[in-house]
């Protein structure tokens, strides 16, 4: 009864948290005063957005409902949610939950905001969050969206990220529990972008050629890219369809803009379409920080124990069952 | 001013409960393989420990209570996760003397997912170091 009344009276001020969060306005933060040095370009004069790059952030990637078009964290928002992420890294052991798929000292999340203090990383629509789905999409998504099956009679069963063939994309593009890097290597025709979740090495042709046919896809489709200004514009279609981002398959179509806007940040702004899925484009805007050291393989395969593991003690409880119904 | 208060309490409140760990999808599922109910503690000598990215595995001699040995296998997270909490390949050499909580394989094998790490002098390996000045970490200075 009294965890009844508890739990009344913290909905209740949620409830109207919600609402005077909606009301309150908070300004964008001012630009830092600091001087940072300017971008550098490579030797044929592009800018130069080589190196590892660090993606790390809490910024949800759709915002709260309650905050409508608020576009920016107040100060006390920020502490309180920089404050309780690192509460969740760097707490005692005794706040380790049971059942959280990994240990907090394990994982990766980062534990600030991005320093734009936005409410979200989508920036378009105006509210944040990701538009309505078509009905064909939603028909494609099914139940709880990225689907991942409770079935392991065999590995086929299993996920393209568990059995090490992709992390998809735009999947591997945004913030997730770990392995938040990527890598970006030039030549003056080429640019290659490398996730760390999941070994992906897209490789992108900057010389103007064709698209390849519709009929050629893949699992990370097929990119092009060029520069506009300082941005390097890359454009992918032609996935293959056997994986599914939020109930979108063959039709998606990703657009990411990366601008090196000085030394120590990288921003990419993503464009996601796919008009069969969503009713209108949806657009994230994600900084990037320079990190030390190069991205470590992700030897999936090599190490993929878990699958080995999961399988046997799927076949365990089968025997047990079987067993149990002989008796 | 009241309502001021009463905005910031409300505020902080809603934040709270906002900032629970996402949903984001690890590389495999803890489910399928580890049972949430059956907590262990383990104590035992380092015999390896694998850097394989998603999943490091340390290998675990433990001592039973009638002499005999068990090699355990204990699952951890990323090696780019632990070097940035400044623990590299150096940190937990063979022969280390170390007790590992976490949840044990739901079929009652000896592998288990680790969720702490105790060293011998009490230390606990994780806690603290990220965000709090370990050199590899580029949030350290923020």
């Amino acid at each position: 009864m009294r965890t009844r009344i508890l739990w009344a009276v913290v909905m209740a001020t949620a409830g109207l948290a919600s609402t005077l969060l909606a009301q309150a306005p908070a300004p964008a933060p001012k630009a830092s005063a600091q001087a940072v040095a300017p971008a550098p370009r490579t030797p044929w004069g592009h800018p130069d957005l080589q190196g590892t790059w660090d993606y790390r952030t809490i910024t949800p990637l759709e915002r709260p409902k309650e905050f409508g078009t608020r576009e920016f964290y107040t100060d006390d928002e920020v502490k309180a949610l920089e404050s309780g992420a690192g509460r969740r890294m760097d707490g005692p052991p005794e706040e380790v939950r049971p059942g959280l798929t990994h240990a907090q000292y394990w994982t990766d999340p980062g534990r600030f905001l991005t320093d734009s203090r936005r409410t979200s990383l989508i920036v378009d629509p105006p509210d944040g969050r990701i538009p309505a789905m078509t009905k064909e999409g939603e028909a494609r998504r099914g139940p709880g969206g990225q689907p991942r099956s409770n079935v392991n009679a065999s590995w086929l069963d299993r996920g393209n990220q568990e059995r090490c063939i992709t992390y998809g994309l735009p999947s591997a593009s945004l913030p997730t529990l770990y392995n938040n890097n990527i890598q970006i290597v030039q030549t003056p025709d080429t640019a290659v972008i490398v996730h760390e979740m999941i070994h992906e090495a897209r490789v992108v042709p900057l010389d103007g050629r064709p698209r390849l046919s519709k009929a050629i896809t893949g699992w990370i489709g097929s990119s092009r890219g060029w520069w506009e200004g300082d941005t390097l514009v890359v454009e992918t279609t032609n996935f293959n369809g056997k994986n599914n981002y939020r109930g979108s398959t063959t039709g998606l179509r990703l657009t990411e803009r990366y601008t090196r806007v000085n030394r120590d940040r990288l921003e990419m702004r993503l464009t996601v379409e796919d008009p069969t899925t969503w009713e209108k484009p949806w657009t994230v805007l994600l900084p990037m920080r320079p990190t030390e050291g190069e991205l470590i393989e992700y030897a999936c395969h090599e190490g993929n124990l878990s699958m080995f593991n999961l399988l046997e003690v799927a076949r365990d409880a089968e025997k047990a069952a079987a067993t149990e119904g002989g008796k | 001013m009241r309502t001021n208060r009463l905005r910031n309490v409300c505020a902080v409140l809603l934040l709270a409960m906002a900032s629970a760990p996402a949903a984001v999808r690890a590389h495999h599922s803890f489910a399928a393989e580890f049972d949430a109910n059956q907590p262990i503690t383990l104590k035992g000598t380092v015999v390896r420990m694998d850097w394989i990215n998603p999943h490091s595995w340390i290998h675990l001699d433990v001592k039973n209570s009638d002499g005999t040995v068990t090699r355990w296998m204990i699952e951890g997270g990323t090696p780019n996760t632990l070097v940035r909490r400044g623990f590299t390949k150096a940190s937990l050499q063979p022969g280390t003397e170390i007790t590992v909580e976490g949840f044990r394989a739901k079929n009652g094998a000896n592998r288990a997912n680790g969720a702490d790490l105790i060293l011998p002098d009490g230390r606990r390996l994780f806690m603290g170091s990220s965000g709090t000045g370990s050199p590899r970490d580029p949030e350290a200075g923020k």
